[in-house]
């Protein structure tokens, strides 16, 4: 019974933290599954770009893992400060959530727009983002329809998780 | 004693003691800290303008010296910065110093440069490492004496803890200098020095050994185009990794770019290009 019980609450538990990881509704994130896990985490991004074009909106791409602290700590932010910021969100960007997982590093990452698929490093370097040495987790993309960088991000989301600065980021505050 | 190299010694010392003074300050911000306007003084610029330029007055804005920095650069032990002087090197005026200043970091000096008018245009760019919410600042001496100033707030977090890049140890020293524009004879050329260098802070844990990596960085730089000084870089480890500089030189004739380095180990690394 005593057993029963434990496997009920572990089961509760990571039923709980798994609703809990990714970007909050309130911001009417897509979310994109990896395709190919887990011998390798491919996002195609085709889709989030045709719509960004054709609503004529920025896409906010958003980058997370399942076991990544950090990530918890940037959504719990969003969350709890959804009533100030999503109206921010949705009058330039629509939110694309790709959800990763810490095991999936730089070389095993690789994202798909149309029949290309290329490896993080090679996808950063080919959009001139100064992040390709380095994959870090969250990581956030601010791009165009036509997936051209609107400014250099920032490694991780450390420097914007205050609402002023949310703001300057979706300002595009250089 | 000449009093270039008395003035010299005394702004070491300055640095010296200002790199001694933080040391126990937090390596590793959290984010979303008070913003501040990029004109804005601190507490530790107060303190650090008091020792550099006692009693002188700093002339803030952008008419003679313009800093350019992003505000959140992609990584803090890398964050691109440029300087652009407004007034060419002629004899008549010129900058003969510059300092750039990272308010928060541990040591908080990151370049004093020396300045002859073989430089031509005293603009320089490189990238440094900034460990929190901070002002990037640069001051430039005119040889007039008036300094002129400006600065940036910067957004970053763990500049000077993040890891370094470690592939190439064998390399280390190999001093590369290339130019970045046309050569023409007796105008400003651009040009790169870079040296592959770990530039350890000290505050670098080594995952393995469970031991802080000892400092050792490059403590200088000195470029020199057909044996005439162009300019005397004095660094430290605010300077990211593989240190660059962008500067610029006038050939007035065929001759030989020399950089000659030392690090904080006396290590010395020299490299050449030929200029024609």
């Amino acid at each position: 019974m005593m057993r029963r019980l434990a496997v009920a609450l572990a089961l509760c538990i990571a039923a709980g933290a798994a609703a809990a990881a990714g970007f909050p509704a309130r911001y009417a994130p897509t979310v994109v599954m990896p395709a190919g896990a887990p011998q390798r985490f491919e996002f195609d991004i085709t889709a989030a770009l045709q719509r960004a074009q054709r609503e004529n909106k920025r896409l906010y791409l958003y980058l997370g893992a399942n076991d990544c602290p950090f990530c918890r700590k940037y959504e719990a932010f969003l969350e709890k400060n959804a009533a100030e910021l999503s109206a921010h969100f949705a009058k330039d960007y629509i939110v694309y959530d790709l959800r990763s997982s810490l095991s999936a590093q730089a070389d095993r990452l690789y994202f798909r727009v149309g029949d290309k698929s290329l490896p993080y490093a090679e996808f950063m370097r080919s959009m001139g983002d100064e992040r390709a040495r380095q994959l870090v987790y969250p990581s956030v993309w601010l791009l165009d329809g036509k997936g051209k960088p609107l400014m250099q991000m920032p490694a991780g989301t450390g420097t914007f998780e205050t609402v002023a600065e949310q703001l300057e980021i979706l300002r595009l505050e250089q | 004693m000449h009093p270039d190299r008395s003035t010299r010694r005394q702004t070491l010392k300055g640095l010296a003691a200002l790199a001694i003074a933080p040391a126990t300050h937090s390596l590793a911000a959290v984010g979303g800290l008070p913003s501040a306007t990029h004109d804005a003084s601190s507490p530790e610029w107060e303190r650090i303008s008091g020792k550099l330029f006692p009693g002188k007055t700093l002339i803030p804005g952008q008419s003679t010296v313009q800093i350019i920095v992003p505000l959140r650069a992609a990584y803090g032990a890398s964050v691109p910065v440029k300087i652009v002087s407004k007034l060419p090197q002629r004899p008549e005026l010129f900058v003969r110093r510059m300092y750039v200043v990272v308010d928060k970091n541990p040591s908080p000096v990151a370049a004093v440069l020396d300045l002859t008018t073989e430089v031509g245009q005293a603009d320089f760019e490189t990238r440094l490492r900034v460990d929190e919410y901070s002002h990037v600042r640069v001051v430039s001496e005119l040889s007039n004496g008036e300094l002129h100033t400006d600065s940036r707030y910067v957004k970053t977090s763990g500049g000077c803890s993040a890891p370094p890049n470690r592939e190439a140890l064998h390399l280390i020293g190999r001093t590369v200098l290339k130019v970045a524009s046309e050569v023409r004879m007796d105008q400003p050329v651009t040009a790169d020095v870079t040296v592959v260098h770990p530039n350890d802070t000290g505050f670098e844990l080594n995952q393995v050994t469970v031991m802080y990596i000892p400092p050792h960085f490059v403590r200088s730089i000195k470029v020199t185009y057909a044996q005439r000084k162009v300019f005397d870089a004095e660094l430290d480890f605010s300077v990211s990794e593989n240190p660059t500089l962008r500067f610029n030189f006038v050939p007035h004739g065929r001759g030989e770019l020399r950089a000659d380095v030392t690090d904080t180990k006396d290590s010395q690394f020299v490299g050449t290009l030929a200029i024609s």
